[in-house]
């Protein structure tokens, strides 16, 4: 790790993490599996798929925190720790709710129309 | 979650908002007139009300027979939300005592029906 | 205070008074106004209306686009209306899924909920539609997810997703009487207790159904039903000004007939 660490991220309740890029590949790891239990024509799967891809191979190839957060370009580290912690409960619901099935039901006629008259 | 269950009522298909069948409905009904006739005594002492227990039950029973010919279940588990929520502001006496006489209407004069009455109130 | 005032003033009025050979106060304020309109017409005017940006409809035209990709389940209609702002019109079902959605993906992070708003439409089968107003520190955005119930039909309730929504909920059933379903406290907000009706309501009267006053025989205020009840109130769907031309519908599509207005129970 190049250079001295950083102090504090200057958000409260969000401490500085000491293993960003292991913590990373872990919750990386975890949601393409999660991604995989998914029907693979699922827009969900293929869109999330293609962005972890994306942040886990730039976490694996760049081992300086400062410049990984340039990289991956969405805030500090520890809030792209935080992305992906939402990021793997939400893929864990998702599963429950499959919402890449077809619509529930077609909305009344007019309901959403604007103006009514 | 209680949402996705569905009644068939009718031939529509709808939501239900508590209770999935009449007697469920009928149950909720009448926990909450037992609630309330238990919580009656508290109130009459708690906020010194100028009634009595018997006057209070009384009311409590006229309220609860104004909805009777309610027979939709959702209307019927509607109005029990609504009453369940002022026993709960009473019993925590977040209401005032004006609020608790409100049920009473006791300065509310009836309105005159027959001819001089309403002469006399000005209306004819 | 006052003299403090008028020490402020005085110097000002005597040099108009010197300059104008002391004209009346009515004509001193003519001549401020004619200053203030010279001042105006070097400025060039600005358009009250907020300009389009192409760019950004254009974007968030895809995020539409995006959102109804990854929940077709759930997304019945994406527009971008009149103003830059994106409006996700879902089924009721859909609301803790969406939700979570754009709090959660990493793409959306709309994080903040900053309202929930009802809009009553009485002449509709499902009367009543529910706006969550998103904000998205992250990529500085807002959109609004919109879906509709009526007067008996629970709603999600959006708690377990974001906390804020607590209080807008109470605020929406106090206001029109939506239930929403799994609500930790779901109590009057507004009104006071004892009150009856919901009052944003199209078919609550504008006078209300009581009135309030001080009884001095029975010591303690009283209500009382009010005697200028509104007896009719007639829905006019038309808009009595035109309010958005450039909004109207003009495809023709076909109008089912209104449902005439429910009666009050």
């Amino acid at each position: 790790m190049a250079g001295i660490q950083k102090m504090t991220t200057g958000l409260t309740g969000l401490a500085v993490a000491r293993h960003p890029h292991q913590t990373l590949k872990v919750l990386y790891n975890r949601i393409l599996g999660q991604l995989e239990k998914m029907p693979s024509d699922a827009a969900y799967r293929k869109h999330t798929s293609e962005i972890i891809k994306d942040r886990l191979q730039a976490v694996q190839t760049e081992s300086n925190v400062a410049a990984l957060e340039k990289r991956i370009n969405c805030g500090q580290i520890e809030e792209v720790i935080k992305q992906a912690e939402r990021e793997l409960s939400l893929s864990r619901k998702m599963l429950e709710w499959k919402p890449w099935e077809p619509l529930v039901a077609e909305a009344p006629q007019n309901q959403w129309k604007w103006p009514i008259a | 979650m209680a949402s996705p269950r569905i009644v068939q009522q009718g031939i529509k298909q709808v939501k239900p908002l508590m209770s999935v069948d009449r007697t469920e409905a009928r149950r909720r009904v009448l926990n909450l007139y037992k609630a309330w006739y238990r919580q009656i005594p508290y109130v009459v002492k708690d906020f010194y009300l100028p009634i009595t227990v018997k006057m209070g039950r009384d009311k409590v029973r006229e309220l609860f027979l104004k909805n009777k010919h309610v027979t939709d279940i959702r209307i019927i588990d509607m109005l029990v939300i609504k009453g369940q929520m002022d026993l709960v502001e009473t019993a925590n006496i977040w209401k005032q005592r004006n609020h608790v006489m409100m049920f009473f209407k006791d300065t509310v004069n009836p309105k005159p029906k027959d001819f001089l009455s309403k002469f006399y109130e000005g209306q004819e | 205070m006052a003299s403090r005032l008028s020490r402020f003033i005085r110097p000002i009025a005597s040099t108009l008074n010197h300059k104008y050979g002391g004209a009346s106060s009515r004509t001193l304020g003519c001549i401020q106004r004619f200053a203030s309109f010279g001042v105006e017409g070097e400025t060039p005017k600005k358009p009250t209306v907020a300009s389009h940006n192409p760019l950004v409809r254009q974007r968030l035209r895809d995020f539409g686009a995006y959102i109804a990709e990854c929940m077709p389940k759930y997304v019945q209609q994406v527009n971008v209306p009149y103003h830059d702002e994106l409006e996700v019109c879902i089924h009721p079902d859909g609301i803790i899924p969406v939700l979570s959605f754009l709090k959660d993906h990493t793409n959306a992070q709309f994080l903040s909920l900053s309202d929930i708003a009802g809009v009553d439409k009485p002449m509709l089968e499902n009367r009543f539609e529910i706006a969550y107003i998103l904000l998205s520190l992250q990529f500085n955005s807002r959109i609004i997810v919109k879906t509709y119930t009526d007067e008996l039909t629970p709603i999600d309730s959006a708690c377990s997703v974001f906390q804020a929504a607590n209080w807008y909920e109470r605020e929406v059933w106090d206001m029109y009487g939506v239930f929403f379903a799994n609500h930790p406290d779901l109590r009057r907000i507004l009104t006071d207790y004892g009150f009856e009706g919901h009052p944003f309501r199209k078919d609550f009267p504008l006078s209300g159904y009581v009135e309030v006053r001080y009884d001095d025989e029975v010591k303690r205020v009283v209500v009382e039903p009010i005697e200028l009840t509104q007896e009719f109130r007639k829905f006019e769907a038309n808009t009595p000004w035109e309010t958005f031309p450039q909004f109207r519908q003009i495809e023709g599509d076909v109008q089912k007939p209104m449902n005439p207005p429910e009666e009050k129970k």
